[in-house]
Formats: C-alpha cells, sequence, structure tokens
C-alpha cells in the first residue's frame, strides 16, 4: 500500500530493497519501516540470520561465496527485487552505491534507483572528470594531475614527471579507489616508486583498476564536508558541514558537526560552492561534496560522493531532518520541501566509529564472537549498529561495528557525552577501538578543536594508551568469575533466552538500540 | 591458575577466601613472589554476567564474559582482557622465535631468506588482510632459520610465517 506522505507523488512505491548489509541496511530498513514502507533485503552465507535480515520484511538469499556472487551481484539483486514486488531500490554506501552501470540497470529493469543520476555518479566518480567539471563550474580545486597507467610504458618515468610539476608532499590516490584503499602520502621522490606499487596493488585487490591520480598534499589542512540535498525539480540546498579531520591513513574516526573551524562566512561559502558543484552535475537525492580547509580558511574540492555518508547521523542530529527519509521522497518524485533559510544549526553532535582492529597491533583488524555487546542509551544517544550480542566477526566484511553518535547542546557537552556513552559500550569477546576512542575524545588537542588531517599519522599510537589497570582488581574478578562458575552459564544468560530461531542468545524482549532525532 | 593482563607476560595468583558468597582477595603473587594489593570483595550479582566488586570499600560493578580462556571483563569504562594459564604452562607471549600471521590472507612480498640477519623492526614480510597491507616486522634482532612462504600464497590466522633465531 503507497503510504499516505507519497499519494501526490509521480513515481510511487510501497517496497524498497535494501541492496546493502550492516549497519546501513538496517538503518535504511528501519527507515522504511518508520515511512510506511515494506524493506526486502539481501544477504549472502555468512550473514544468514543478522540483524539486516531480522529488520526486513522479508528477505532474499544470494547465493555463492565471493563478493562478485552476493552484494555486488547487480543481477540477482534486480531479479531479487523483481520477484519480491519491490519497486525501489537502495544501494546504501560501498558495494554498488557508486555504479552508474548498476543505476542504469535498475531504472532499464522499470525499477525506481535511489541516488543520483548515472551521469552524475560517473562524472563525479572519476577523479579527472570531476576535476574538470568543477574548474568549469568555478569550485577551487587542489593542483594536481592524473596519470594514466597503460601498458607496459615506462609509467614510473611519466608518474615521477607528474610529481615534479605537482610538487611535494603529494598524495597518490588510485582513480577508483575509497575509503582509504589505494591512496599513499608520498613525502619525497625517493619514496615514491615504493608507495605507488603499494597503491596499485591495494586498488586492485579492492576495486580492478590500477590507475593513479598524483595530488598536491596539504599540510595542516582540514577535511570539511558538507551535506547536499537537490529533488528532481531543479532545487538544491546544504545541510551545512561535518568536520571528519580526525583521520587514521585516511579512514576517518570521529565526525562532528557543526565544525570547529567553520566560521559563517566559510559555511556560506562552502555551502553555496557544493550546491554549485551538485547543480553541475544535475544531481539529485542526497551527496556529499568534501573539501580540504586550509589554516588560511581557503577551502578546495576534494570530491563529492554520490551516495549516503557513513556520517550522515552526525548531520541529522543538528538539522532535526532524516536524510534517508529525504532520499525515499526525492526518488518519488516530491520536491524537498525546505529551502535554504529552513535549515538550522542546533547544538553539537559528534560520531565515533567503533571497529573491531587492535590499537596496539597498528590497528589490525579483530575478530571473534561478541559475547557481550551491550550498547549505551540515554538524551542525545543514537547507536547504529549492525551487531547483536553473540553475533560473529569475521574477515568477510568491513570491521565497522558500529556508529556512536550524540548531540548536546555544545560541543564541550558533546566531547564529554561521547565519552561518557563509549565508556557505557560493553563490548566483550572482540578487541575494540573504544579505549583509543576515549582517550582521543579526552585529549585536550581534540579538545580544543584544533584537529588537522595528519595529526594521527604523524603521532605515535602509544600517546593514546589506556591508563594502567589495577591487576589485582582483575586478577581477582577473573578468579572470582571462574570460582562462581559464570563460564558454564554461557555469557551469563539462561538456556530459555537463546532465540530457538536464530540460535542468538539475548534477552527477546530488548528493545532496538536506535533512538532517532 | 595463572593469570596475566592484556599484552603483558607477567603471571598472576590470586587466593580468594570465602564468607557467605562474599569472595575476599587474601594474597596476590606476581611471577611468584607475593605482590601488595587493595581490600577486594567480589560478590555474584542476580544478572549472570555481572559482579559487585568492593574495591577499599568503595562499590563498582564488572560485566564479564568467558572466551576460550579468557576472561573479558568491563569494569569502570574499561575494558580488559585476563588471560587464564594452566600452572606451570609455556609462555606463549611474543618474543619467542616464531613470527605468525594475525589475520587469515596473502603473502604479498617477502623480504628475508634463511640464514640472513635482520635488526629490530625490519620488514620481513608484507602481507594482505582484508584488504589492506601488513607489514610482518622482525620483533628483535637475530637469524632467519626459515620462511615458510612464498609470494602469492594464501595462509591461515596463526600460521608461523618466519622463524628467527638469535
Amino acid at each position: 500500500m503507497i503510504p499516505d506522505w507519497m499519494t501526490s507523488a509521480s513515481r510511487q512505491f510501497d517496497t524498497v530493497l535494501v541492496a546493502n548489509r550492516g549497519e546501513i541496511a538496517v538503518r535504511v530498513l528501519r527507515a522504511a519501516k518508520e515511512s510506511g514502507l515494506r524493506g526486502v533485503a539481501v544477504y549472502s552465507d555468512p550473514d544468514t540470520g543478522s540483524l539486516h535480515v531480522e529488520n526486513a520484511d522479508q528477505a532474499v538469499h544470494l547465493p555463492g561465496t565471493t563478493l562478485a556472487d552476493t552484494y555486488l551481484n547487480a543481477d540477482a539483486i534486480i531479479e531479487a527485487a523483481r520477484s519480491t514486488g519491490a519497486q525501489a531500490i537502495h544501494p546504501g554506501f560501498g558495494f554498488l552505491s557508486e555504479r552508474a552501470d548498476f543505476a542504469n540497470a535498475v531504472k532499464a529493469a522499470g525499477l525506481i534507483w535511489i541516488g543520483p543520476p548515472a551521469d552524475a555518479i560517473n562524472t563525479m566518480g572519476d577523479k579527472i572528470s570531476a576535476r574538470r567539471c568543477m574548474i568549469e563550474s568555478g569550485v577551487p580545486v587542489i593542483p594536481g594531475e592524473e596519470i594514466s597507467m597503460g601498458g607496459d610504458s615506462d609509467h614510473l618515468g611519466v608518474l615521477a614527471a607528474a610529481a615534479a610539476r605537482v610538487g611535494y608532499p603529494l598524495l597518490l590516490k588510485a582513480s577508483a579507489g575509497g575509503g582509504g584503499k589505494g591512496m599513499r602520502a608520498v613525502h619525497e621522490p625517493k619514496m615514491l616508486r615504493t608507495e605507488y606499487e603499494a597503491a596499485a596493488r591495494e586498488a586492485t585487490a579492492a576495486f580492478g583498476d590500477g590507475t593513479v591520480y598524483v595530488e598536491r598534499l596539504l599540510k595542516g589542512a582540514r577535511h570539511v564536508e558538507i551535506q547536499v540535498l537537490a529533488d528532481s525539480n531543479g532545487n538544491c540546498i546544504h545541510l551545512n558541514e561535518r568536520d571528519c579531520s580526525l583521520q587514521r591513513r585516511h579512514q576517518k574516526v570521529i565526525e562532528e558537526a557543526p565544525s570547529p573551524a567553520v566560521t559563517p562566512t566559510i559555511r556560506e561559502a562552502m555551502g553555496d560552492a557544493a550546491v554549485q558543484a551538485a547543480k553541475a552535475v544535475d544531481y539529485e537525492g542526497a551527496g556529499t561534496v568534501e573539501f580540504l580547509l586550509s589554516d588560511r580558511g581557503e577551502f578546495f574540492f576534494l570530491e563529492m560522493n554520490t551516495r549516503l555518508q557513513v556520517e550522515h547521523p552526525v548531520t541529522e542530529m543538528i538539522t532535526g531532518i532524516d536524510i534517508v527519509q529525504k532520499q525515499f521522497e526525492v526518488a518519488a518524485g516530491l520536491p524537498l520541501g525546505l529551502s535554504q533559510s529552513d535549515i538550522g544549526i542546533i547544538g553539537h553532535a559528534m560520531e565515533a566509529r567503533i571497529y573491531a582492529e587492535d590499537p596496539s597491533k597498528g590497528f589490525l583488524p579483530a575478530i571473534g564472537d561478541l559475547a557481550m555487546w551491550r550498547a549505551p542509551a540515554g538524551p542525545g544517544i543514537r547507536v547504529d549498529t549492525g551487531v547483536r550480542e553473540g553475533d560473529a566477526v569475521t574477515v568477510d566484511f568491513d570491521p565497522m561495528l558500529a556508529k556512536l553518535i550524540v548531540h548536546a547542546p555544545t560541543r564541550t557537552a558533546a566531547a564529554r557525552r561521547l565519552d561518557n556513552a563509549l565508556s557505557d559500550l560493553r563490548a566483550l569477546g572482540v578487541i575494540t577501538n573504544i579505549g583509543f576512542l576515549r582517550q582521543m575524545t579526552t585529549h585536550p588537542d581534540f579538545i580544543s578543536g584544533g584537529i588537522t588531517t595528519d595529526y594521527l599519522d604523524s603521532r605515535d599510537v602509544s600517546d593514546f594508551a589506556e591508563p594502567e589497570p589495577d591487576p589485582a582488581t582483575l586478577v581477582a574478578i577473573a578468579a572470582a568469575a571462574s570460582r562462581f562458575g559464570l563460564d558454564r552459564a554461557g555469557s551469563g544468560l539462561s538456556e530459555s533466552f537463546v532465540d530457538e530461531h536464530t540460535g542468538h542468545s539475548g534477552d527477546p524482549f530488548r528493545t532496538l538500540s536506535r533512538s532517532f532525532p | 591458575m595463572e593469570w596475566s593482563i592484556g599484552e603483558s607476560g607477567v603471571r598472576y595468583t590470586a587466593k580468594l577466601s570465602d564468607s557467605e558468597g562474599t569472595l575476599s582477595l587474601g594474597a596476590l603473587t606476581r611471577d611468584g613472589h607475593e605482590a601488595p594489593h587493595s581490600e577486594i570483595g567480589i560478590t555474584r550479582d542476580s544478572q549472570g554476567a555481572r559482579l559487585l566488586v568492593e574495591i577499599d570499600g568503595s562499590a563498582h560493578i564488572a560485566h564479564v564474559a568467558k572466551v576460550g580462556d579468557d576472561w573479558w571483563i568491563h569494569i569502570n569504562g574499561r575494558i580488559h582482557v585476563v588471560h587464564g594459564h594452566e600452572p606451570g604452562s609455556a609462555d606463549s607471549a611474543a618474543g619467542e622465535g616464531g613470527l605468525t600471521a594475525p589475520m587469515p590472507g596473502t603473502i604479498l612480498e617477502v623480504h628475508a631468506k634463511a640464514g640472513q640477519r635482520v635488526r629490530e623492526g625490519q620488514t620481513l614480510l608484507v602481507m594482505e588482510a582484508m584488504k589492506m597491507e601488513h607489514r610482518i616486522q622482525a620483533p628483535k634482532a637475530g637469524e632467519v632459520l626459515s620462511v615458510n612462504f612464498a609470494e602469492g600464497e594464501r595462509v591461515d590466522m596463526g600460521a608461523t610465517l618466519v622463524e628467527l633465531g638469535d
């Protein structure tokens, strides 16, 4: 049944297939339910019984062992939509979300694509065409050029010449890379070869493309991005900025909104540039324009992500706008119903990414079973997660377990709330970065708001080591827990709490852990 | 039972005395020697995975979970791992000769061969796991006794990649 809010829309749908997994699939499936839509999940073997399947009205199994067989299998996903009566497909982020051919295939199958036009994905997905387009539309860009690594030519010579023109320090990026994969900083000419080989290999392993882009590395800059929303009637607004300067090897660690470095003047100029960028590619739906902000207040276009972003919740917290709901409305052909003057900033929001990784071992991904997973709750705390107690964390997928998002009246209050919420997150059985995040959120450099993108990579992880625990207390607890026989009670829950359908132990009446502003 | 905490190789034992359901820490040893400790009393909470911990008269709550031989403990906002060891068992911590694969993955580069002398921190192998590259480095200076895998080979977690002697 078509929900009430869609009755006047030109492209109606009542069922959405979410072509993704993990926390973002859960997020979109819940948003669909809240919007009165039916949600269809797809899943591969390791995800049988996972949280995103639990949150769907219907789930379709994707057979096969590789990502190409399953979450990257466009034909199988479109067939799943057809067989379940889903008229629209939401790609989430990662996987097929930025594949123009998939967007086209969805439309060719007579389905609604909840995303931007394929041409916009194409233009922005290729760093060189994005750059050309931005220069033409007057959006400032960083000095750089693309190197075509064709066949057996002297590509290192070509690369070295381009690097000399761009200037050191520089950044090597695989054109088809993303999320920090296939991206390498080169500080001096003699490191060029080693870093190029590593970047090309990572990009090929992850995305099947070895083309490289050389760009000047701005030292002491911040990563500030603008969330944009556009409808199919030519309206385009921005929802202010997010600051994602706290990064480790180009992987974001903590994001916040608004940015402590952005003044109202910069916000307006950057917002205008982002809207200009979106309009230049006839954008529709939700997208993010990323900028580098120098310590002198100049900003340069980095790239546009033509999809929902991992850190979208911080924008939702400070604007009160549900971005996924807006994606549904735009896909249905409805106008935004918002003008720029409607968008304000309420308080301050921060998001910490909870990864299964070991900071003391170079942030090596960690695996294991989540013997205990108890997320914090309370005013201004939101947890977007794809895992539950008892779930296995494996090497099959990205190690991000959850996003812990807080909202408070001021930045200082938000940082304290984040630290407190992190201290309440009880994740046992898998090593995580929670302790590291606590050290970070309470660190004077973070509190002062002066973090730049090179901050974490220029420091030793031991600077963020947790305080030494009292060994007597821990040993006494371990010995006492053994004496009390708590190990024989499983994770402390009696047999009757094991769900006979999913095999998961846990309170069957537990509340779902996401609260929405 | 002997215990060690996190990555530290230090072995502890704890002597507990039971008084009406409260276990009190009577004695603590650290690598075989008596060590000073706070006054600690632990009571089982009605909720299975929870313990009431009194440290020098102030009350705390610990949440615990057993995974294999390890106790995972959440107390005062921090998460700790305490490993259980059968008394007298060998120390399996790092510093021994073998360098093992931290994750399942593929060997990308081999930079060491048998008989070669390496310095501490020198990269011996590069492997790819979860789409990221990881460098396997020598934990100490020494002689490479054997390199057990070649470029392109897949390795399981815990596989011994390189044997390192003095």
